[in-house]
């Protein structure tokens, strides 16, 4: 912690190095594009991407390099005033989103690649308002006051609309942008008069302070509970929690697939780190107001998506509402904050963080998520670029076809369904029962019910994998290489992951 | 290190063989050739394995590996006198269904892809029967769950497709939800135990308190859905019936087995006798028992009475673990075992039947014995080995049973027990009745009841026949089903004339691993 006091604030640069490193490699590829122009060949198309790539490589190092480390920086207070309050923390939290907005953002890149062909999509323009989204979902992972928080939180949406709706003449891209556009809107003004009321009931934006408030009684309490609903609120539409889904199925079948996989990994954790951090580190002593609440909105999010899910014949649809009932799942670990006897996923007891161990099961889960969906929407994307319509029956054949690509979808849609051979989606669920079947067994057994649904539709779109193609080579494809590397790169990270589950589970669960 | 080659070996030969298998795909011939070699050569390695173990499940017999630190989840394997008869059985079972398949395309093509998905079955089974930690039992239970989906939703009743899929996603559906709810469970008791490892668990799990009692609940029913127990049977007699020959093989034979294993092995442990739930679920096998004689006496499909009346195996298997004896538990194993060896026989003539008359409707099967002698033979070996005929597999399995519910543990009702060994001898009873009659209306001819208001003297042959019945001899015994039907016959008969062979190992290893029971 770096702090002269006096109100001089030092920066701690190698703490905020990875977010400045892809912001700054937003401006490159804006300029970039500006300068060159037009492109004048397919292969110069793909100048922005490779940029993209390399600028999420650099922002890697030292993101790397602070890895096991806990550093502050941005803070005020100090020596004489108490203990000071920070705004931007790097913590092991901070470390493993920012390992999966980095990952996610490479394979999104790579995903985009696929326009390129058909030549509606502004490369230069979709690579810059995609890094600028993945600065504010690197910014909010670190984030430790209210205002950081909701600043970032509109870094990630702000390009993201732009993102769904840029390619040309699409009318149904710019609905699906402008609905997604309003709920958010909307959102954002719920959450953000949600934190003014927490802000007056506590005196507060810095999260720790806040706690301390909540913990010492200072301030009205209703007030503070309050906003503590209308924070919840204001996330849920983040996450796309029910009943504030309904962006959901119309968005992500608008856009294009790379921004689909987009907001359901990236920005949907995004989300879930900002709603962990309010409610974890800011509101953790209103938890037995909360947790009970998320929990109902965890068992209905998971229900509803997979229900709704069951009927789906649109591929990029089904992911849509399966979607929604990951994020079920990841809600779960909330509603055991606090609870006695809480077994916590990390086990041995009494690490210090109060309650929030299960916490590290939601984090274990958004980010085995973040591997397997992303390789179901390459798929998809590899899939969209000969059958834009999506239709699971276009999907027929493609192990025999294209194995690769089939395996690859196989595996992706075992693991999000659960099953083995995906043992890291089968953990990741084991993680999230455990960090609730004693603290909220009714919750754990309306999941082990929804995890059977979800199944059915999993296994229908896996049939039409395996039947042959109605007509031979209908499912053969001229795979975009750039998508071929994301697809590669997502089953690889799926396969090790399943064989040593505990490269990824063992540092998770033990960061609360 | 022995040890370690030996277990893991037993997991990695037959997956390894479906790799092998799937490569080959191409050339068909040697890819079966390959799936038959796979299944022989873990036929031969579990016998070695079983063979060197030292007959308890000490740390220097077992596998123990960290496998996700963070959770206490381990690589837990090992094999001991419950688990051996099963994993002997499995692989046994499955050499068969492989060797089966040699000469047998199934319906709808692609006998290559069933062979590798037997092969991943298989690793799956027998990974449950080995492991000691509970979650890793979970995950090798959930692996077999996928690939009997394919077989029974691409390879089932060729002439029902709608019914095929509808039971492979019913067996989907009731399976996942049984072992999801059956991982709470274990969770749930992960809070009192602080471990997975189910051999200490055993040693000494304290089973009080409601927690300790919602724990055991869930896993019962987790396992009540694989087992099936009596309500939870009602995806059975769909996917077994619906299903290819060798599926229905290995769904009766084997993947019922995980659940009665589990009932053994996970449940036991985590279980007070104390508890009203213990004869509660006594009472429900029985029932089950009971239900099934009833069901299978209205039954007119083969394969759907053959399917029910496992029902009814099953409900003594859990009658006998319920009873926290050491003669229960060897029961159940023996049980187990024993139905693993009938009804997988029982699965194969009526798929050998179905093959050449393309039904199984036993309202239009009859006088097999006039057409098929050999056929009928081993059905009416079977069937009378199922329905516990003294010194046959069969009868050891529920006599035991039935005796051990009559004297259970002291902390169960004794009373209660009674009564319900009473039913369940009952329910022998009503077996033999639907046994008899099968075999009197489909093997004798028999007298013929009016179908659909038809008098069906006239269909006194299978229509798919009938019209050249005097110019086509319908083929008797095939030298491959021989083959592979031989290994079950010699069992059945041996295991019935000499039970101390299984009984002696299995009770050793109870009073090992549950210490006084």
């Amino acid at each position: 912690m770096v702090d002269l006091g006096g109100g001089v604030q030092a920066i701690d640069w190698l703490a905020v190095a990875p977010v400045l490193v892809v912001a700054c490699a937003a401006v490159v590829v804006l300029l970039a594009d500006a300068f060159a122009g037009p492109p004048r060949s397919r292969r110069q198309a793909l100048v922005p991407a490779a940029l993209t790539l390399a600028g999420v490589a650099a922002a890697a190092v030292p993101a790397v390099r602070l890895w096991g480390e806990r550093r502050s920086t941005f803070c005020v207070g100090g020596v004489l005033e108490g203990p000071a309050a920070c705004s931007f923390v790097v913590d092991p939290v901070t470390l493993v989103f920012w390992g999966v907005v980095l990952f996610g953002t490479a394979v999104v890149a790579l995903l985009g690649t696929a326009a390129v062909a058909e030549g509606r999509t502004p490369q230069g323009e979709w690579n810059f308002l995609l890094l600028c989204s993945a600065t504010g979902a690197m910014a909010i992972a670190a984030s430790r006051d209210l205002v950081t928080l909701v600043v970032a939180l509109e870094v990630v949406s702000l390009p993201a609309f732009a993102m769904v709706g840029l390619r040309r003449d699409d009318p149904r891209a710019a609905e699906a942008s402008m609905k997604f556009f309003l709920v958010s809107v909307v959102s954002t003004a719920v959450m953000l008069m949600g934190v003014s009321l927490v802000y007056g009931a506590t005196g507060s934006m810095f999260l720790t302070q806040v706690d301390q408030a909540l913990v010492t009684g200072a301030g009205p309490r209703e007030v503070a509970v309050a906003g503590a609903l209308l924070t919840v609120v204001g996330l849920a539409f983040k996450v796309a929690a029910v009943p504030f889904h309904m962006w959901v199925p119309d968005t992500y079948v608008g856009a294009p697939v790379a921004v689909a996989a987009y907001l359901s990994v990236v920005s949907k954790a995004a989300g879930f780190v900002g709603l962990m951090l309010v409610l974890g580190l800011g509101l953790r002593d209103l938890a037995p107001v909360w947790a009970p609440l998320v929990a109902v909105l965890a068992a209905l999010t998971m229900t509803v998506g997979n229900v709704l899910a069951l009927g789906q014949q649109h591929a990029v649809r089904l992911l849509a509402w399966s979607s929604v009932a990951q994020a079920g799942y990841m809600l779960v670990p909330f509603a055991a904050v606090g609870a006695a006897g809480a077994a916590g996923s990390a086990g041995a007891a009494g690490s210090g963080a109060g309650g929030l161990e299960p916490l590290g099961a939601s984090v274990g889960y958004l980010a085995i998520y973040a591997f397997v969906n992303l390789g179901a929407f390459a798929v998809a994307a590899v899939v969209g670029t000969r059958h834009p319509r999506q239709r699971l029956t276009d999907y027929r054949g493609l192990v025999r076809e294209e194995p690769l690509a089939g395996w690859a979808l196989v595996f992706a849609l075992v693991a999000l369904a659960g099953l083995p051979p995906g043992v890291v989606g089968l953990l990741a669920k084991v993680v999230v029962f455990s960090s609730v079947s004693s603290a909220v067994t009714w919750l754990a057994v309306v999941m082990a019910v929804n995890v059977a649904i979800g199944l059915v539709y999993y296994a229908r779109w896996l049939v039409e994998l395996f039947r042959p193609a109605e007509v031979p080579g209908r499912s053969t494809y001229d795979v975009p290489n750039g998508v071929g590397v994301a697809v590669g790169m997502t089953f690889a990270a799926g396969v090790v992951l399943s064989v040593f589950p505990g490269l990824l589970l063992d540092p998770v669960l033990a960061i609360f | 290190m022995r040890t370690a080659v030996a277990l893991n070996g037993l997991l990695a030969v037959p997956a390894l063989f479906a790799l092998l298998t799937g490569l080959l795909s191409r050339r068909e011939r040697a890819a079966v050739a390959a799936a038959v070699t796979g299944s022989l050569v873990t036929l031969a390695w579990s016998v070695w394995t079983v063979s060197s173990y030292d007959g308890g499940l000490t740390p220097g017999s077992t596998v123990d590996v960290d496998w996700v630190a963070s959770m206490g989840i381990g690589w837990r394997l090992g094999v001991d006198g419950i688990s051996a008869p099963l994993v002997l059985m499995t692989t046994l079972i499955f050499a068969c269904c492989l060797v089966a398949l040699v000469r047998h395309d199934p319906p709808g093509g692609g006998r290559v892809g069933l062979a590798v998905l037997l092969l991943v079955i298989e690793s799956g089974v027998l990974g449950s029967f080995l492991a000691l930690d509970m979650v890793l039992f979970f995950v090798f239970f959930e692996v077999a769950l996928i690939p009997m989906w394919f077989v029974i939703h691409t390879w089932g009743d060729e002439h029902d497709e709608p019914g095929r899929h509808r039971a492979a996603v019913r067996f989907l559906v009731f399976t996942v939800t049984g072992s999801a709810l059956m991982l709470v469970g274990f969770l749930v008791a992960r809070t009192r135990t602080g471990t997975f490892d189910i051999v200490g668990t055993a040693a000494s799990y304290d089973a009080s308190g409601p927690l300790a009692l919602t724990a055991s609940l869930l896993v019962a029913l987790g396992l009540a859905v694989k087992t099936p127990l009596w309500p939870l049977h009602i995806w059975l007699p769909d996917a077994h019936s619906k299903a290819p020959t060798v599926g229905s093989v290995v769904l009766a034979a084997v993947l019922l087995k995980l659940g009665t294993y589990g009932f053994v092995r996970f449940w036991m442990p985590l279980t007070s006798p104390e508890w009203l739930l213990v004869p509660v679920v006594a009472a429900l096998a029985v029932v089950g028992i009971v239900y099934a004689a009833l069901a299978c006496l209205a039954q007119t499909d083969l394969k759907r009475l053959i399917a029910y009346s496992s029902v009814g195996h099953m409900g003594f298997v859990v009658l006998g673990a319920a009873t926290f004896t050491v003669d229960g538990v060897q029961a159940a194993v023996y049980a187990s075992v024993a139905h693993g060896l009938i009804t997988g026989l029982l699965f194969f003539v009526a798929g050998a039947i179905k093959d050449r008359y393309g039904t199984t409707d036993l309202a239009r099967l009859r006088v097999l014995y006039g057409r098929v002698p050999r056929l009928a033979g081993v059905f009416a070996f079977a069937a009378m080995a199922s329905l516990g005929l003294p010194g046959l597999a069969g009868f050891w399995g529920e006599m035991l049973a039935i005796r051990s519910a009559v004297d259970p543990a002291a902390a169960l009702p004794g009373t209660t027990y009674a009564w319900l060994a009473f039913v369940a001898a009952l329910g022998i009873i009503l077996t033999s009745a639907y046994f008899l009659a099968v075999i009197r209306g489909m093997l004798q001819g028999g007298p013929v009841r009016p179908v659909h208001g038809v008098d069906a003297t006239v269909e006194l042959v299978a229509p798919a026949v009938a019209d050249d019945v005097s110019a086509v001899r319908t083929p008797d015994l095939h030298a491959l089903e021989w083959v592979a039907w031989s290994p079950l016959l010699a069992l059945t008969l041996v295991l019935g004339v000499a039970p101390g062979l299984l009984l002696t190992p299995v009770g050793d290893a109870v009073a090992a691993f549950f210490g006084g029971l």
